[in-house]
């Protein structure tokens, strides 16, 4: 192979991937900041949905699973819910506006991530004030369709109501105290449980047990 | 250089029969594998392959007089790894609720033998109207390969059609674990072997 034909090269492949990289940075640079917000909006949605009774979820702090940023929250319930009428400065009406008495935390929430078979699996964990779980919810995850995607169906949600960080183990098999791990997909179902709930409510129970009692 | 003569529609029955990704090829097995075990999943990657193929064929042969024969291989990854980072971010964005269905498919597509195959034997050396046919035939013979497979797999493994129960009682578990992906493709890549041979003549597919 000749000089000539050595720079033809270089310059051909050079071209064409920096034609490549700018189409995809420019795609990038428009989706990006209309993606956050859509995503963080329905993370905002997804954290009323872990706790219906609570009347407000307030941030309390933010923690690094995996060298990520996640945030733990408290849901809290309004002891008393005081009407008040007030004037509406632009348009001079009367309306309603609620403020929050004497709120008190009836549980909290802790956001995670658990390292599964292709991907990091984001997490929201909700649990009651002895921190026994409430609730789990599967925010995003790259994991194989068709088996690691599976941790997102209700039959292995469900199974987290009601247990402890000490339960979080996955057996393969009928397990009614700890969790069931998901036929082909042992991988995830052990990076849901043993990671990412797990790590989260342990997060919780470390920074907020002095506070409860 | 080898230039197509062939007419469209036997340029989409190449892709869909003769030359099945599949079937015939035996590429693109480990993701066909991988998601098989129910229809619905099965559906979802053949349609994502179909459009990304197409694509990925048009590009290709749009721009097949820029690349250097030399550098060929890496160019056809940029553009196939270009197009399913673009798919997944648009989606993402634009689309959300499709994206949640479909969007683990997409991006299972960058590591694609099929569509990296189909590019180097056809879309490299053709105009871009056949190159695109060629690359939605052979989409379209991954999808019907896609929906086989998955049809026997969730039927025997789950008892289940598309999601909906039909057969109550004990599946045969191993049907939908990666062993009974194997066993599935490889019985029914010897049945269309036998089809072939018993009635149109061919030599089967360890014969090419």
């Amino acid at each position: 192979m000749n000089t000539g034909e050595m720079a033809k090269i270089t310059f051909n492949l050079v071209v064409l991937y920096v034609i490549g990289g700018l189409i995809m940075a420019y795609v990038y640079a428009v989706t990006s900041p209309i993606k956050f917000q859509k995503e963080k909006a329905e993370k905002e949605a997804a954290l009323l949905l872990m706790m219906p009774e609570a009347d407000k979820v307030d941030k309390l702090g933010d923690w690094h699973p995996h060298e990520k940023h996640a945030e733990y929250y408290a849901a809290r319930k309004c002891g008393e819910l005081k009407i008040n009428m007030v004037k509406d400065e632009k348009t001079g009406e009367m309306k309603e506006e609620r403020e929050c008495l004497n709120p008190e935390d009836i549980g909290y929430i802790a956001e995670g991530y658990g390292k599964g078979y292709s991907s990091y699996i984001h997490i929201l964990t909700s649990v009651d004030k002895s921190f026994i779980i409430k609730k789990i919810s599967i925010l995003g995850h790259g994991e194989t369709p068709g088996l690691g995607d599976e941790i997102e169906k209700d039959y292995f949600i469900n199974q987290f109501e009601g247990k402890s960080s000490d339960n979080m183990v996955v057996i393969k098999g009928e397990a009614p105290d700890q969790i069931e791990a998901i036929t082909g997909a042992t991988i995830s179902s052990r990076a849901v449980t043993e990671d990412g709930v797990k790590n989260g409510v342990k997060m919780l129970e470390e920074k907020l047990s002095g506070e409860v009692q | 250089m080898s230039v197509n003569q062939k007419s469209n529609w036997e340029l989409l029955k190449n892709g869909m029969f003769g030359e099945n990704t599949i079937f015939r090829m035996a590429i693109s097995l480990c993701p066909s594998i991988a998601v098989t075990n129910g229809m619905k999943n099965g559906v979802a990657l053949g349609v994502a392959v179909v459009f990304v193929q197409t694509m990925v064929n048009f590009t290709v042969s749009l721009i097949r007089t820029f690349i250097h024969p030399k550098i060929r291989i890496p160019i056809f990854m940029l553009i196939i790894a270009g197009y399913v980072t673009i798919i997944d971010m648009l989606m993402s964005t634009y689309a959300r609720p499709v994206y949640k269905e479909i969007g683990l498919y997409i991006q299972i597509i960058v590591a694609f033998a099929s569509i990296f195959a189909r590019a180097e034997v056809f879309a490299s050396k053709n105009k871009i109207i056949p190159s695109a046919i060629d690359g939605f035939g052979s989409g379209v013979g991954f999808l019907l390969a896609m929906i086989v497979i998955s049809f026997f797999r969730e039927l025997l493994g789950k008892g289940e059609l598309y999601g909906y129960s039909l057969i109550s009682g004990n599946p045969l578990l191993i049907m939908i674990l990666p062993a009974g992906g194997f066993l599935a493709v490889g019985l029914l890549m010897g049945f269309f072997n036998w089809i072939d041979m018993r009635f149109f003549g061919g030599k089967g597919a360890s014969g090419v």
